[in-house]
């Protein structure tokens, strides 16, 4: 992407700051089913509780996404990972990483916050099994000296998930 | 495959967002050692009618940036106040059809204002006027022209939505997805690479013909060569469109496989 190093410590430009505020107006008026915004004064790192959706392998259970936002958002994506523990499941890796095409390459500054917490929880209520991905250890090693999923080349091979 | 896109990607970098006018002669050029007959032939019958060309950056958003920048130039150069207005309609028609296939208000409005504050800017006699020059330093500035060509990918997809069924056919005929999932993959994210899809829905939306002038290796059976062109007509209907009368398109762009350039009669 067009982002070599993690552009999420950069402070957010004003046409971001603007954008995130009103998403946050919107979201508080409207939060998507299943999710809660943990409020604190950092516009540019939203910690957001995710439960399980009622009738699914992750039922009952409570998650925490990490949102950071890059001082060019919504050009370009938000960085988005689970905090450990993460949800045990074939595209979401135990550092917290999680494989889904719009986080990276088919983001669309046309989503939102609420279109991303709506994504990834469909992705967990179609699980089959709650598992890691096959390359779970290849993958967390490589990781970490702490980069950011961003800079991983995704391979989005399975859209059944 | 990936150190291919990594190794186009640095190629494109070398080409600004949109570039200098260039006389065709310098199209001409690039073929002179590849040394293809059929191209340089049909080259020849292209500077019959065309002076120059505008390369813009290969970085899949080559058409819009392409439109962007004829578009707004043509304003700027002509003064076209009718043109403006009725333009101006089509975009707050096209905020309308946003608004009611759901999509929220904040994602789009800073996009839309971008767009028409530069449609303001060519138009001579304000204080925030600007001049040729300074259209091609905010065509190369990524803050703003990032911006417009989101703009564009809103409009785009707007109309495609709206008039789904229309669209549909030819959406098949592409690929195997719904219309939905082709606008959020093909048409909403940056770097999405255009198709005649992509071309008719922005046409119709904003009521803008666009003269898309074809250059490859194709020739006639009996070995005679001609360039072919395609004119999309912004079809009636849509309201403020000029109409399916045969108008002459003042955008015109020369397409490549892959790739759109813009280019300027004589």
């Amino acid at each position: 992407m067009t982002s070599p190093s993690p552009s999420s410590r950069k402070s957010l430009s004003k046409i971001a700051c603007n954008r995130l505020q009103k998403e946050l107006v919107e979201w508080e008026l409207n939060p998507p089913a299943g999710f809660k915004h943990k409020v604190t004064d950092n516009l540019q790192r939203w910690v957001i509780e995710v439960n399980g959706a009622p009738g699914t392998l992750y039922a009952g259970e409570t998650y925490q996404l990490q949102v950071d936002f890059p001082e060019h958002y919504p050009m370009e994506a938000p960085q988005v990972i689970f905090i450990p523990p993460a949800p045990l499941h074939p595209h979401i890796y135990s550092n917290g990483h999680i494989c889904l095409d719009i986080l990276y390459d088919s983001w669309s500054p046309a989503m939102t916050v609420s279109s991303i917490c709506i994504s990834i929880l469909s992705m967990l209520s179609s699980s089959p099994a709650k598992q890691r991905p096959a390359d779970n250890d290849r993958y967390v090693k490589n990781c970490r000296n702490g980069r950011s999923p961003k800079e991983t080349r995704w391979w989005f091979h399975d859209d059944k998930v | 495959m990936q150190q291919q896109s990594a190794i186009q990607a640095e190629e494109a970098e070398k080409i600004p967002f949109v570039g200098d006018k260039e006389p065709l002669s310098s199209l001409a050029a690039e073929y002179k050692a590849g040394g293809s007959p059929v191209l340089l032939e049909k080259i020849k019958i292209l500077s019959e009618q065309y002076a120059a060309i505008r390369r813009t950056r290969g970085d899949g958003n080559c058409f819009f940036r392409s439109f962007m920048f004829a578009y707004l130039e043509h304003i700027l150069e002509s003064q076209d106040r009718a043109e403006v207005d009725r333009v101006r309609a089509n975009v707050e028609e096209c905020r309308r059809t946003l608004q009611k296939l759901g999509y929220p208000e904040f994602t789009f409005e800073d996009f839309f204002a971008l767009f028409l504050e530069q449609l303001e800017s060519v138009i001579q006699g304000s204080e925030a006027s600007i001049s040729d020059e300074e259209l091609v330093k905010r065509s190369r500035d990524q803050s703003v022209s990032d911006y417009v060509v989101m703009f564009f990918r809103f409009v785009t997809s707007g109309e495609i939505r709206k008039r789904s069924e229309f669209f549909e056919p030819f959406i098949l005929g592409l690929t195997s997805a719904s219309v939905e999932q082709f606008c959020k993959s093909a048409v909403e994210p940056m770097g999405e690479e255009s198709d005649h899809v992509h071309i008719t829905a922005l046409s119709d939306a904003l009521g803008v013909p666009i003269r898309v002038v074809y250059l490859d290796r194709s020739s006639c059976d009996n070995g005679s060569v001609s360039v072919n062109h395609h004119d999309f007509t912004p079809v009636a209907g849509n309201n403020n469109s000029g109409g399916s009368e045969a108008v002459n398109p003042f955008i015109t762009l020369l397409y490549r496989p892959g790739h759109y350039d813009i280019l300027y009669p004589k």
